[in-house]
């Protein structure tokens, strides 16, 4: 599980874009402010997930989840970020639920091509399964790594 | 390891893993910024917010790549998993605290009169913003 460490920091590139997008035109930023920006950014990911995980913790779960986050921002006096977060989570929600709808809709496609009819009937109702499951647990699906240190 | 500060119980944890990030960053601090270019393939289906995204079609939600994200948070021994959601939830509030502090120490360029963003502007940014306290130490 070895990461480089230069992995461990943000792309120079993005971080770069989002201060001028954040700045007026006109104002530049010298290399050491926009590095000294970028380590902030990484201490910032470590210290929200730090305080988001004792949220988890606290409630007895092992997967942190977004609600742990945003009790984390309020602990950490960013309750500025709270509605531009809330709002940006329902339209990834969205996203993701229109990606699974689309992977589903593929899944379906190609079994329609195979001409399984006659298996076709068990089969659906596995999916069924399968799709309330993903729905419940939409978080948990396959997207959890196993943290393994 | 556990210190109170301000009524607020804190674990000193992070601020070692801080120490770790931060000194490692200064050896990948070029400007071949490689890991930009191209996305880890492996990452793939949980990095929504991907221009590659393999699924196609899915807006780019956040600028910053999920999949680094993740890494940083991995370096956490604490942390067991992580939904996709939370990492993406830390990514947007990432990018909203790098255009706050950039903003906030904008304010300090401007008082000395120049239109060049420097490290000092940062650090005074760190010392009078109470938001920013956690900073206090763990830059370079």
């Amino acid at each position: 599980m070895a990461e480089r460490p230069e992995d461990l920091n943000l792309p120079n590139a993005v971080i770069t874009r989002i201060i001028k997008e954040a700045l007026p035109d006109g104002v530049n930023v010298s290399k050491e402010a926009r590095r000294a920006i970028s380590q902030a950014a990484s201490v910032f990911v470590l210290y929200a997930t730090s305080c988001a995980n004792s949220f988890a913790m606290k409630a007895k779960r092992k997967t942190l989840n977004a609600g742990d986050v945003m009790s984390a921002m309020e602990e950490m006096e960013f309750e500025r970020f709270l509605p531009p977060l809330r709002d940006a989570l329902e339209a990834y929600k969205k996203g993701q639920k229109g990606k699974k709808e689309a992977s589903e809709q593929k899944k379906k496609d190609k079994e329609k091509k195979n001409g399984t009819e006659e298996h076709d009937k068990s089969r659906e109702e596995e999916e069924e399964e399968e799709e309330h499951m993903e729905e419940e647990d939409g978080e948990n699906e396959g997207e959890e790594e196993d943290v393994e240190n | 390891m556990v210190s109170v500060l301000g009524g607020r119980i804190y674990t000193r944890r992070w601020r070692d893993m801080a120490a770790t990030v931060v000194e490692s960053g200064a050896l990948g601090d070029s400007e071949l910024d490689r890991s930009g270019a191209e996305e880890p393939r492996g990452e793939g289906e949980e990095d929504g917010a991907q221009h590659t995204s393999p699924a196609g079609g899915h807006s780019r939600l956040a600028k910053l790549p999920l999949s680094r994200i993740k890494a940083l948070m991995k370096a956490d021994p604490d942390l067991s998993l992580a939904s996709q959601e939370s990492v993406f939830i830390i990514a947007k509030a990432t990018e909203l605290f790098v255009e706050m502090i950039a903003k906030d120490a904008l304010v300090y360029a401007q008082q000395g009169k120049r239109k060049t963003l420097q490290r000092k502007d940062l650090d005074n940014a760190i010392e009078a913003i109470d938001e920013f306290a956690f900073l206090e130490g763990t830059l370079d």
